[in-house]
């Protein structure tokens, strides 16, 4: 049997940072989520539309990752919804010093769920806690049923897939029932489910999966 | 995973090849299926006709008697 380290941990710091991130939240009692997903997966028009059915129910806001630009945070920043923009200025993720530093910008006592959109990647960002309580991922059905098992770290490290733009199935050559078992193929159990921003489709449902996340850790904190 | 920021210097993964004997192609693939679902494990290939297994994961996240147990419940045996 042979057995080859090929890697080595030098994570350490990140975590440490990451924990205190997460420390801070709960003693606020916020939920946040570390959104990730390749550029053009939809993250910030799946945001949008998260920010429109929630925004009277949660008090919400939002950290923007990018790599350049505040295109994205004016997208949000049209929802009326607090938002901070981190330019990585070519880093192709955020990691938790990142997010410490500008989370002391919000007003957490009044918060609810915080999300963060992370550097559209389908691969540093799934390595990188920020402090967040859970990782989702956002995979366009335009990318390709195959994405799950050749990217299979952000899978295994969210809690929940949205395999956004299933209005287009029609026109792709994606086969949902293979990507659906290669995702809990890699993570069992794992919540999958489909949406579509053009066509308001399994919106719902991924808001009332928000919804208990946030009940849920609140309800923790008391 | 990405050089270009250094990621790559930090999953901690393990490279793991090993020869099973005894595999039918329907084992294989249950096996291949049931590592994969392991915490920690990205990447399982394994060739049923010579048993050839090779198993990318964190040994941070699953222990290799984890690995190993799985081919036990189905009666394979890892050899040298």
């Amino acid at each position: 049997m042979a057995e080859i380290q090929v890697m080595k941990n030098i994570l350490g710091e990140n975590d440490r940072v990451a924990a205190e991130n997460q420390a801070l939240f709960a003693e606020k009692n916020v939920y946040v989520i570390n959104l990730m997903g390749s550029p053009g997966a939809g993250k910030t028009s799946v945001l949008e539309k998260t920010m429109e059915k929630l925004k009277d129910k949660l008090k919400m806001a939002v950290i923007e990752g990018d790599l350049f630009t505040s295109k994205d945070a004016d997208r949000i920043e049209k929802h009326g919804v607090p938002v901070i923009q981190i330019n990585t200025a070519g880093g192709c993720h955020l990691d938790a010093p990142m997010v410490q530093k500008v989370a002391q910008k919000l007003d957490l006592d009044d918060l609810d769920l915080l999300v963060v959109e992370n550097v559209g990647n389908l691969v540093c960002p799934a390595e990188f806690a920020v402090g967040e309580d859970d990782k989702g991922v956002v995979l366009s059905i335009t990318e390709g049923d195959d994405k799950p098992m050749k990217y299979p770290l952000i899978f295994k490290e969210s809690a929940i897939a949205l395999l956004n733009k299933a209005d287009l199935l029609p026109y792709c050559n994606f086969d949902m029932a293979a990507a659906k078992e290669d995702i809990t193929t890699l993570h069992p159990g794992m919540d999958v489910i489909e949406v579509s921003c053009t066509k308001d489709q399994g919106l719902d449902a991924w808001c009332d999966w928000l919804l208990g996340r946030v009940a849920a850790k609140q309800k923790k904190g008391k | 995973m990405c050089k270009e920021c250094g990621c790559g210097e930090t999953n901690g993964n393990t490279r793991l090849q090993f020869t099973v004997k005894g595999y039918t192609e329907e084992s294989a693939k249950e096996v291949e299926k049931a590592l994969l679902g392991l915490p920690g494990v990205l990447f399982v290939h394994i060739h049923a006709h010579d048993g050839e297994t090779t198993v990318d994961y964190s040994p941070a996240k699953t222990k290799l008697m984890d690995i190993l147990g799985v081919l036990q419940a189905r009666n394979l045996e890892a050899a040298l």
